[in-house]
């Protein structure tokens, strides 16, 4: 269904992205310091926990006319505070059914477990997730407001 | 009707409960009453009818005012899973109430495209065959991707932001709203931020939802909010097999931390 939506020329999306303190700030780090090229576009708010992130959150970036939103936090399993991630994975689970059911684009949302030594595949999520927003076009959210 | 009478009438007498939050036929309106043993003579004036009232919101304020009395109340099918899960979530004490059922006419089932339209035991009405599939749901489903998006902005778009749903939801027992939020919710803006608003209400609907209706019927813009709590529930059952109010084992999903059963492949389709 993205598909249909038109990329624009030139379009550079806006993407905010949710780091967790402990593993995928710490991956964005490690990227940083390797000088590991990625697509500038993304806005890091750094978290202490995903599990700190309310739908309300997402819901709000949109609202402000984030054309994508990154949820990055520990491995199952890494959480520093055990089950963190957990509770994450499934208000994401929620809230991309729920985007999709009213129609604003839930590929737009975008949640992946990232650690502090994965520096290299920061970067690669960062490129492909960038990519495909930008092939996805401004957020309805944007034109519309 | 006059089961129904006998019932609460046997229930008040026999000590059983302090009170019966039930319906009263005053002028010519059912209503919801707290019938008690002062007031037993008018217990002919006990109606069940098709009408509904968030009467469970109204034993979650009187059992939190007298919280040693316990009280009776009417309960149709959905209500009975509104005080399955309000005691889930610690909102009433389990001795503290005392359901006497009503099961809904077909009528009723049909217009709420309720899936279980009567409660494990009632005195009134007879047993009806509940629907699985909601038909306003699989309207929406077969749209595409832009017809569900302008859908739902054109009816997000209706509100007034009068906060109907949330004052009659008989499962909204939060004293501090987050659609009452101005960091999330910007005051003094007419529609509200959308789809902020809704969607967060929605969310907020994940394990609370039973499914009874009654925020629709306040809406004055007629927005289908029940549809789109509808699809919430469908969510919560697919993704964590849990039926919103259908067992007392178990809590909503969202509320407990407990082990992980998705998968990020699940997540991100």
């Amino acid at each position: 269904m993205a598909k249909e939506a038109q990329s624009v020329p030139g379009f550079e999306p806006k993407i905010i992205a949710f780091l967790c303190n402990w593993c995928s700030y710490g991956g964005a780090d490690l990227a940083g310091v390797s000088r590991l090229q990625y697509p500038a576009n993304t806005r890091t708010i750094r978290v202490m926990c995903t599990a700190t992130i309310s739908p309300h959150h997402i819901l709000k970036a949109f609202q402000k006319g984030a054309d994508g939103v990154l949820v990055a936090g520990c491995h199952i399993g890494d959480c520093h505070y055990i089950k963190g991630n957990y509770m994450t994975i499934k208000r994401v689970a929620v809230l991309k059914e729920l985007l999709r059911f009213t129609g604003f684009q839930e590929e737009r949302l975008y949640l992946d477990w990232i650690s502090s030594a994965e520096g290299v595949r920061f970067a690669e999520v960062i490129r492909n997730f960038t990519q495909k927003v930008k092939e996805m076009g401004p957020s309805h959210l944007r034109t519309t407001y | 009707m006059k089961a129904m009478q006998a019932r609460v009438r046997k229930l008040l007498e026999e000590n059983k409960i302090d009170g019966f939050i039930g319906l009263k036929m005053e002028h010519g309106h059912p209503a919801p009453f707290m019938f008690s043993r002062e007031n037993l003579g008018e217990m002919e004036t006990l109606v069940v009818g098709d009408v509904r009232y968030p009467l469970n919101k109204a034993l979650l304020k009187v059992s939190g005012q007298y919280p040693d009395l316990t009280f009776g109340v009417m309960v149709r099918g959905c209500d009975e899973r509104g005080i399955t899960e309000l005691l889930k979530w610690n909102q009433l004490h389990r001795d503290r109430v005392i359901p006497v059922g009503v099961a809904c006419s077909s009528e009723l089932a049909q217009l709420c495209e309720c899936y279980k339209p009567y409660p494990s035991d009632w005195v009134v009405g007879e047993k009806t065959e509940g629907i699985a599939k909601s038909k306003r749901l699989q309207k929406i489903e077969g749209m595409n991707q832009k017809e569900r998006l302008s859908y739902w902005l054109n009816q997000f778009n209706k509100c007034i932001k009068c906060y109907g749903c949330r004052d009659v939801c008989p499962m909204c027992f939060c004293e501090v709203c987050s659609l009452e939020d101005r960091n999330f919710i910007l005051t003094g803006k007419l529609p509200p931020e959308n789809p902020t608003f809704h969607l967060s209400r929605a969310v907020h609907m994940v394990g609370r939802c039973i499914d009874c209706g009654l925020c629709e019927e306040a809406c004055p813009s007629n927005i289908p909010v029940r549809t789109l709590y509808k699809k919430i529930n469908e969510i919560v059952k697919e993704y964590f097999d849990y039926r919103t109010g259908e067992s007392s084992e178990g809590k909503s999903p969202l509320n407990l931390l407990g082990e992980v059963t998705l998968e990020l492949s699940d997540v991100n389709k």
